[in-house]
């Protein structure tokens, strides 16, 4: 009888085409920009005490995110939250973790005024901008003009982050019928829309393109005061709502959550399971998971290897 | 209105309606432009409201899916919104409550996006649990032993979907959707456990998803929209209508302007014609006389400095004005015409000639290249003919004798009006050809030199007295002298009054002449004490106070010479005053002048002279006195005139002797005096001896 009414249901199900989509691969990039942007992110001269750069907390040679639980700015201030990665940020609905920022642009003005990172200010960046001669020659290739604009550096840091997306993962090149997953990611993968983790982590970025609670199962840590998604709609359902993380390069981007309190990758699935489904999964079902998100990782973008 | 100004009005609106003509175009063009994308970009937003509805569905039927495409379209929505709040439409004050009703449409824009955000979370969390539940209740191992429980499950599974596909609630309303088991397997409980735990999870999340589905896929928005398309659109038509308004009294002005510049063309057109007409009739004035239709002066004139080898006839009507006088204007008119006519028929067999009305009674014939004596009989023959012709007008029958001159000497017309002048005054013909001998015009010209000679003559002491001798033919000796003035030229040469005195008398000239004469005579009288001195004055003069009180006050002022200074009056054609020359000829005797008649027997010579003057001395005139040897008639007069002035107890004299056989015969005769060129030639003093042989 089971074997009849399987399929049954599984058909009562509505399930649409495919849900993730893979990183598209044409750059449309300026490259001469991205890469003044790329100088820019790595320099500190854009914090106060010329001791942060961008790079500092989003390492662009990893996973493009902090390895360090928080992150430090300016003297050593800690910040509020895991520094989310940088890589294919351009597929973020929103940026930030709470989603404040529209848009790359919006982002990058964050960090550079905030008095825990870089400290700074757009007239001091433009001054500094503009005593360099370097800058000052680069400014002009690229824009045309003599006199450097804060703007335009901005502009400069988010045509780089464009840049930085990590296409041909194993699990794109399935997605376009380029090669055959092993049975083990295939399984890990078919656990993963089973489990119901498809439901948020879906699009390109497999993440990133909704808000949604930590913890719709199980309350996670409720007397923390990070900056979630309450402290944008005041409305205090949202506790721990955050936009959904993307999961490429999760390998490469511990810790994980916002809090940067999980170091494994199959720990991470182990708690989402508990405080998303009510229920511990098996360390098969884990292991077969975390094997699926090993696939999400991706080539080094292109603009790394240029200078 | 004038032509002109209205021609400027004209063009003035023409310019002005270009102008709002362009201006309505763009005006229209930009309205209609801005309009349509307007109602473009609404259309826009709804369809992207819609796309994003149905993407809403489709996530909240299925499992999972693509929620990219959810947030593509939330920004393709807000990006769209964007560019309406921008529409250019907007920016019209007539507008203002489409901006106050889109302002409250991003509101409820926000609104739904907060709800989409809520929706998704709900759905994110519904679909989790449906996901996982189905993958439960299949791989779960303890179920096998308990079919009941997995039909139940089942079932409860089938309910929980229904109402998300159904979007009701009613397959989970009262349904119990917890699953109880008293199996002792702690596998079975665990399922059953977790199973209740999603589906109370479920049930209890289902009503707000299925309100919020409800909520965000019909969501006012669209009643908004259509609220401000609908609004918008009558808006706009009030827009249309003043465009329309607008087009129409453009096109009007427009159209009255086009009118206008028709009735302009008209009117131009007219006045065309009428200038053309004019121009005709001037044309025809500049060359035609009007009332006789004959050529008239100008064309002459014109027609002369082409001419190369001319001959005129120039024709006046004798007594014209008697005949306007008598008969009237209108006879007149009607006689020129009548004559024309007249001229034309007798001339039509000629060749090459053309007739002309110079103006009054004056008509002339031009011919090219004519004998003068053929043109001269031509002449003859139109006199005579005219003189014959009887012109009738009306009842009025009319004769005429008309003047005419000949000329082909240039200048054409003014010889042949001097020639016609000659005519009239001399009126024994009425047909002159003009001669260069007739031109007075030289004399005029000789007269102007004339008078500058005098001038400076009179200014230059030049006016000198000659004197020439009368011999007393019975002692041989001389007694007398006769000044006579000569005028001498800068060369050195002297003129006769022949030459100079006619002119001389028509100026004031004559004046200072006379007086000159007298002073420088008296002044050679005073030299010459033996003889006595004679000066001539016409009778005219002594009508002209001026020089009579002259001549008296300088007799008066040489008592010693004046005794000696005697007068030779000179006959003049119309004396009225007797009188006067009579009580002068008396003042004269007081100072012992004595007073002469000069060239008697010539002339007028007026035997009441010497009734009514105490004349003392007659001179014969010349022109019998050199005919006597040769001429009886003449001898005989000499010798009546000397009988008569022996009578009269007064002396004579004889002039021009010229030849000693004259002055022999005189001295025979008894003639007391004689004088001329046999003894002398006037001199410019008198001589000394006055001894002469006869």
């Amino acid at each position: 009888m089971l074997k009849y009414l399987t399929p049954l249901l599984i058909i009562t199900i509505v399930y649409a085409s495919e849900p993730i989509s893979p990183i598209p691969l044409e750059r449309g990039v300026h490259i001469k920009k991205a890469l003044l942007g790329k100088e820019l992110f790595f320099d500190t001269m854009l914090s106060k005490d010329s001791s942060t750069a961008c790079v500092s907390c989003h390492d662009v040679s990893s996973g493009g995110a902090d390895a360090r639980v928080v992150s430090e700015g300016f003297e050593g201030k800690k910040g509020n939250i895991q520094a989310p990665t940088v890589f294919n940020a351009k597929y973020n609905f929103k940026q930030f973790w709470n989603g404040r920022a529209n848009n790359l642009l919006e982002q990058a003005d964050g960090p550079i005024n905030n008095p825990a990172e870089h400290n700074m200010n757009p007239k001091s960046i433009e001054e500094r901008l503009n005593a360099s001669a370097k800058y000052k020659q680069k400014f002009q290739e690229v824009y045309g003009t003599s006199k450097i604009e804060y703007q335009q550096a901005l502009e400069a840091i988010v045509e780089f982050e464009n840049a930085l997306t990590t296409p041909n993962s194993r699990f794109d090149k399935f997605l376009r019928n380029e090669l055959q997953l092993t049975s083990q990611e295939q399984e890990g993968y078919t656990i993963f829309k089973q489990l119901g983790c498809i439901t948020c982590h879906n699009g390109v970025n497999i993440g990133a393109n909704s808000f949604q609670k930590m913890g719709t199962f199980i309350e996670y840590n409720s007397n923390t005061s990070y900056p979630d998604r309450a402290e944008i709609t005041k409305n205090s359902e949202h506790k721990n709502v955050f936009k959904v993380p993307t999961l490429r390069n999760i390998t490469l981007t511990a810790p994980y959550f916002h809090d940067g309190s999980v170091k494994t990758l199959k720990e991470a699935v182990q708690v989402m399971s508990k405080y998303n489904l009510g229920q511990q999964i098996s360390e098969e079902e884990a292991d077969k998971i975390v094997l699926f998100l090993e696939t999400l990782k991706g080539e080094k973008p292109f603009v790394m290897d240029m200078f | 209105m004038k032509l002109n100004r209205l021609l400027y009005l004209t063009f003035a609106v023409g310019i002005i309606s270009s102008i709002v003509l362009t201006y309505f175009y763009l005006l229209q063009r930009d309205f209609t432009k801005n309009h349509r994308e307007f109602l473009i970009s609404i259309s826009n937003l709804e369809n992207s409201q819609s796309d994003l509805n149905y993407l809403i569905l489709e996530n909240s039927l299925y499992a999972y899916q693509d929620q990219d495409k959810i947030s593509q379209s939330i920004q393709d929505l807000q990006d769209k919104y964007t560019k309406i709040e921008a529409s250019a439409i907007l920016k019209d004050k007539n507008y203002l409550s489409i901006r106050k009703n889109l302002e409250l449409f991003k509101e409820r824009l926000t609104k739904n996006f907060e709800n989409i955000e809520e929706f998704q979370m709900l759905n994110a969390g519904i679909k989790n649990s449906l996901v996982f539940l189905t993958r439960h209740v299949e791989s779960s191992v303890a179920l096998s032993e308990e079919k009941n429980i997995f039909i139940q499950a089942n079932q409860i599974l089938k309910h929980l979907n229904d109402a998300v596909k159904m979007q009701d609630l009613d397959y989970i309303n009262n349904l119990n959707v917890t699953l109880t088991s008293d199996s002792p397997n702690q596998q079975m409980q665990d399922f059953i456990n977790t199973f209740n735990a999603h589906a109370m999870y479920l049930v209890k999340r289902y009503p707000a998803f299925v309100t919020m589905t409800y909520k965000v896929t019909h969501s006012d928005i669209y009643l908004l929209m259509k609220k401000i398309r609908e609004e918008f659109s009558l808006l706009a038509l009030n827009d249309f209508k003043a465009l329309d308004i607008f087009a129409l009294i453009i096109f009007s002005v427009f159209l009255s302007s086009l009118l206008a510049i028709s009735i302009l063309f008209a009117k131009y057109l007219k006045e065309n014609k009428k200038l053309q007409e004019t121009t005709k009739s001037l044309e025809y004035s500049l060359t035609y006389d009007m009332l006789t239709g004959l050529y008239n002066r100008k064309m002459l004139e014109e027609d002369l400095s082409k001419s190369d080898f001319p001959h005129i006839l120039v024709i006046d009507i004798n007594g014209f004005k008697d005949i306007n006088d008598v008969y009237g204007n209108e006879v007149g008119n009607a006689l020129l015409q009548d004559l024309a006519q007249f001229l034309k028929s007798e001339l039509l067999h000629q060749a090459d000639f053309k007739i002309y009305r110079l103006g009054g009674d004056e008509f002339a014939i031009l011919f090219e290249d004519i004998d003068k004596k053929v043109a001269f009989n031509i002449a003859l023959s139109l006199e005579q003919k005219i003189m014959k012709h009887i012109f009738l007008i009306g009842k009025l029958e009319l004769n005429i004798t008309v003047s005419i001159a000949s000329n082909c000497i240039s200048p054409m017309l003014e010889n042949a009006d001097m020639a016609l002048k000659i005519i009239k005054k001399e009126q024994n013909k009425r047909v002159l050809a003009y001669k260069e001998s007739l031109n007075f015009k030289k004399s005029v010209q000789e007269n102007m030199e004339t008078l500058e000679q005098i001038k400076v003559a009179i200014q230059t002491d030049c006016i000198i007295p000659f004197f020439q001798p009368i011999v007393n033919l019975q002692s041989a000796k001389i007694e007398k002298y006769e000044a006579l003035v000569r005028l001498k030229l800068p060369n050195g040469s002297y003129l006769p009054p022949i030459k100079f005195l006619d002119t001389a008398k028509k100026s004031s000239y004559y004046y200072d002449i006379t007086k000159i004469m007298i002073e420088k005579t008296i002044k050679v009288a005073e030299q010459f004490p033996q003889y006595r001195f004679s000066i001539n004055v016409s009778m005219l003069d002594i009508l002209d106070d001026e020089i009579t009180s002259s001549l008296l006050s300088s007799l008066k002022n040489n008592l010693r010479v004046s005794s000696r200074i005697d007068i030779e009056l000179l006959e003049a054609e119309h004396l009225n005053d007797l009188e006067k020359v009579k009580e002068f000829v008396q003042e004269l005797h007081k100072y012992g002048s004595k007073i002469l008649i000069d060239d008697f027997g010539s002339g007028y010579s007026n035997f009441s002279y010497f009734s009514d003057l105490p004349i003392d001395i007659v001179k014969i005139d010349g022109s019998i006195v050199n005919e006597i040897t040769t001429n009886d008639r003449k001898l005989h007069m000499l010798k009546s005139i000397h009988q008569f002035s022996k009578g009269m107890d007064m002396q004579s004299v004889a002039e021009f002797v010229e030849t000693r056989e004259i002055a022999l015969l005189l001295r025979d005769i008894g003639v007391r005096y004689g004088q001329g060129y046999y003894f002398s030639k006037p001199l410019q003093m008198p001589l000394v001896s006055d001894e002469v042989i006869i």
